[in-house]
């Protein structure tokens, strides 16, 4: 349950800081810190990923690292846990100069990252996950001790308040599970350096709470924490200092109670933006573009009604798990239904997602990874890969043309790449969902389903995909908007469709959407 | 009973399929059902088990080995013509698990570290082995075994026929190699998340080109099973056995993808096909009939697996 996230925390905010802020001075601190990086720089070709990056991460303390796509904290962690060798710089233990070259060598110094991208393998259990790469070894040399495995296992998610199932395997587990299980893993290394990547965006409150408990636990044992976050809430409530890197350097490190998040976000794009920008309230509906009327569909939705029309952007919201994401699906004819109907642009649906792109609806999923791109193809190819068709009616592919389509498309989108041939795996996040939206706009798709447009995205780039998504609708296309961000649907939606256990609970208008209604409506009364 | 139906609803498709194959040949053939004949299917399904059982370590690191087949045959060559030149089976024995193991291990080393993908590495070195065969052999059978090599494939200890014993200590061995092992857990690894592997500071390369050794090796183990089965080598022996292997493995329903696999399956997939093979046998049917049949074995029982499938999503 994430929804009411926002308003917990500013609630614990003041005591909290009290608390934790500013770094106490202790017997680690007369020794140095436990790590400092000086002037670390990383050069991929055509990109400064990293450019003299220099701070020092104490004992005990959590330590914010805050910037937009492509500032290089993904870098930074990488050449933290050893995947990335730095090609300048240095890092020192309590003043000692310390080497590390490889995953092994940061593990044995003691550093364990919670990854975003899962590193975890399909068909082990939650267990052997946990342990991978350090089984404990059994009495038969050779062998691994498997009993001792699933009971360390079990302490460690003990730990974090988790009752998932040790012995499930993970492919069965669902996202927010699976970071749990990534989240174990780190913590049952035993480490002196945590760091860890928007690990609260996939939990559900509860465990979240949890998550921030066993930190504050950790860090009143010496652990350091490095925790990477959009959340500005979440930057405020935990960090004791917090590290700003724009375009690969480091812009400044500052007390949380010495800046505001406004404050932050200007140090992290370097100009002054809003958060999120408000639409404006001269909207048009023009004609339906999707009626949905008493869908029912084996995945646990039942009889949901909605509409959307053109220059619109509609809301789905609702706790995670009440069934948003299943509704998108069984709307794109991706799940079965068992009863209702589907109209796009007053033309009845029943066929598959092929058809309904072919009728012009575009589904944006969570996983764009998974789901969204082609990973290793270039940026281009993903641009026209919807648009096949529709470029080159003859069936022959013209590279030239398509060249043209991908390069319009990255200059109208701004996606930040060094050429159309890039492949998209290397792009930031934000950069990739520009990618699959520039994909169907290239198909010319006239109905936007969005799920969870802005997940893994900075703020920056969040600024960018909803002016992305305004523009969309000014341009007379619909969207749908699933989100679990309150802040998002309340300021982005024209209106919004609360979900609850799998139906519509209520529809909110305009004038009545605000977080509290949403919650009201969202949530489970007994 | 909801409970009987669930764990009714997990028994493999290839279970239903043994069942209804045994079924049909015992009512069609009055020899099926013996004691002899039944002994005699495991006997003759115990090489493919050698086979199948690193296949499906291959294929759950989302790999393949089509030399397999191929490797086991040169193993058989080099196994008859030291045994011949040199009188000792012993050294024979050690020169059939050395080629094997070579080539295992060379087809490890051109997937883990040059990058080349398995269907075309091991492709090249079906034909490599296979080419060697009858550079050996001149295109003939080499006989004049000595006559200690009959025991390993028609002999007994206490009773048991000598090659269900070597099939089921090399079921053993991979079953606690797979699921006890930290090797073992990098399998699945290797297909499902080779990234996690690295993470974790494994060599993922070295197990990936071990995994090929181990299918090198078990071909060569192989080989003595197949060199006393006809009491001499033939350069074509067990070319393309190892379409039976990854049908075997496929009908035990390892999934191709992920690191999803399970040895017992591919042990129930090579005596699915043992039976098929035999009792077609049986019905006198031509051998090209039986490649046919197990074709459509692989099919069948996956379509099982595939229709439950889509019923439970």
């Amino acid at each position: 349950m994430r929804l009411p996230l926002l308003v917990i925390r500013n609630q614990s905010r003041m005591t909290d800081l009290a608390t934790i802020a500013p770094v106490q001075a202790d017997s680690a601190t007369a020794r140095g810190p436990l790590l400092e990086l000086r002037g670390i720089c990383k050069t991929f070709p055509g990109v400064r990923a990293l450019d003299n990056v220099s701070f020092p991460i104490w004992a005990g303390e959590i330590h914010m690292l805050c910037g937009e796509n492509g500032a290089g904290k993904s870098s930074l962690m990488k050449v933290l846990c050893g995947a990335y060798v730095a090609d300048e710089g240095e890092l020192y233990n309590h003043g000692e100069k310390i080497e590390i070259k490889s995953t092994l060598d940061a593990r044995q110094f003691g550093i364990a990252v919670i990854f975003q991208e899962f590193s975890l393998v399909p068909y082990l259990s939650v267990a052997q996950n946990i342990y991978l790469g350090r089984e404990f070894p059994g009495k038969i040399p050779g062998t691994i001790d498997r009993q001792k495995i699933r009971s360390e296992a079990q302490r460690v998610l003990g730990m974090i308040g988790s009752d998932i199932d040790i012995d499930a395997p993970v492919h069965t587990l669902g996202v927010a599970q699976q970071q749990i299980v990534e989240i174990a893993k780190a913590l049952s290394q035993n480490a002196r350096i945590l760091v860890m990547d928007e690990p609260t965006s996939a939990l559900s409150d509860t465990e979240t709470e949890h998550l921030f408990g066993m930190m504050r636990r950790l860090k009143a044992a010496g652990v350091a924490i490095v925790y990477i976050s959009h959340r500005m809430a979440e930057v405020f409530l935990l960090g004791d200092r917090i590290t700003i890197l724009r375009d690969g350097k480091m812009v400044a490190t500052v007390l949380p109670n010495e800046t505001t998040p406004s404050d932050l976000v200007q140090k992290m794009v370097g100009r002054k933006v809003d958060a999120i920008h408000r639409r404006g309230d001269n909207i048009k509906p023009g004609a339906v573009a999707l009626d949905v009327k008493g869908l029912t569909g084996p995945s646990g939705i039942s009889d949901i009604n909605l509409n959307v029309r053109a220059g619109e952007i509609v809301g789905l919201c609702g706790l995670v798990g009440s069934g948003r994401t299943e509704v998108a699906r069984a709307i794109f004819g991706a799940d079965r239904i068992t009863a209702g109907e589907v109209t796009f642009f007053g033309k009845r649906f029943s066929g598959g997602p092929d058809e309904a792109t072919r009728m012009g609806v575009a589904l944006i999923p969570e996983s764009r990874k998974s789901q969204g791109l082609a990973l290793i193809r270039s940026v281009g190819d993903n641009i026209v890969v919807s648009s096949l068709d529709k470029l080159f009616p003859s069936h022959i592919f013209h590279p030239g043309k398509a060249a043209k389509v991908a390069q319009a498309m990255i200059k109208k989108l701004r996606i930040a790449t060094p050429s159309p041939r890039r492949a998209v795996q290397v792009l930031s996040g934000g950069n990739q969902q520009k990618v699959v939206i520039g994909k169907w706009l290239a198909a010319e798709a006239k109905l936007f389903i969005f799920d969870e447009p802005t997940r893994g995205i900075d703020v920056g780039a969040k600024a960018e995909i909803f002016a992305l998504m305004y523009d969309l609708v000014e341009n007379g296309a619909a969207i749908l908007m699933i989100s679990s961000e309150l802040s998002e649907i309340v300021n982005v939606c024209d209106r919004a469709y609360v979900m609850r256990e799998g139906i519509i609970a209520g529809e909110l208008s305009r004038e009545r959407l605000n977080e509290e209604n949403i919650l009201q409506l969202g949530m489970h009364h007994e | 009973m909801a409970q009987g139906m669930a764990t009714l609803g997990r028994v493999p498709g290839v279970a239903f399929v043994l069942v209804a194959l045994f079924a049909i040949f015992a009512a069609m053939s009055p020899g099926f059902s013996t004691a002899p004949n039944l002994s005699n299917i495991l006997v003759q399904s115990s090489i493919l088990l050698l086979l199948a059982l690193p296949m499906t370590f291959i294929i759950m690191t989302e790999g393949l080995d089509l030399s397999i087949g191929a490797v086991l045959t040169l193993g058989s060559v080099v196994l008859a013509s030291v045994a011949v030149s040199t009188g000792s089976l012993t050294i024979a024995f050690i020169a059939a698990v050395a080629i094997g193991l070579a080539f295992g291990l060379l087809n490890g080393w051109l997937i883990a570290w040059i990058d080349i993908p398995p269907f075309v590495t091991t492709l090249g070195t079906l034909g490599i082995a296979q080419g060697l065969c009858l550079v050996i052999t001149d295109g003939t059978s080499i006989v004049g075994m000595p006559p200690s090599l009959h025991f390993f494939y028609s002999g007994t200890v206490l009773g048991i026929p000598f090659p269900l014993i070597l099939a089921a200590v090399a079921y053993a061995v991979m079953h606690g190699i797979l699921y006890h092992t930290r090797f073992g857990t990098y399998v699945p690894a290797l297909g499902g998340n080779r990234e996690a592997l690295r993470h974790a500071g494994i060599n993922d390369r070295r197990v990936l080109a071990i995994v090929y050794g181990i299918g090198g090796l078990m071909a060569g183990i192989g080989a003595l099973l197949l060199t006393s089965r006809i009491s001499s080598a033939h350069p074509t022996a067990a070319i393309g056995m190892e379409f039976d292997a990854i049908a075997a493995v496929a009908v035990g329903g390892t999934q191709f993808e992920r690191g999803e696999g399970w040895l017992l399956g591919t042990l129930l997939g090579v005596v699915t096909i043992g039976v098929l093979r035999n009792g077609l046998n049986l019905l006198a049917m031509p051998s090209s009939i039986q490649v046919i049949c197990v074709g459509l074995l692989v099919i069948v029982a996956l379509f099982f697996d595939g229709v439950r499938k889509a019923h439970d999503s």
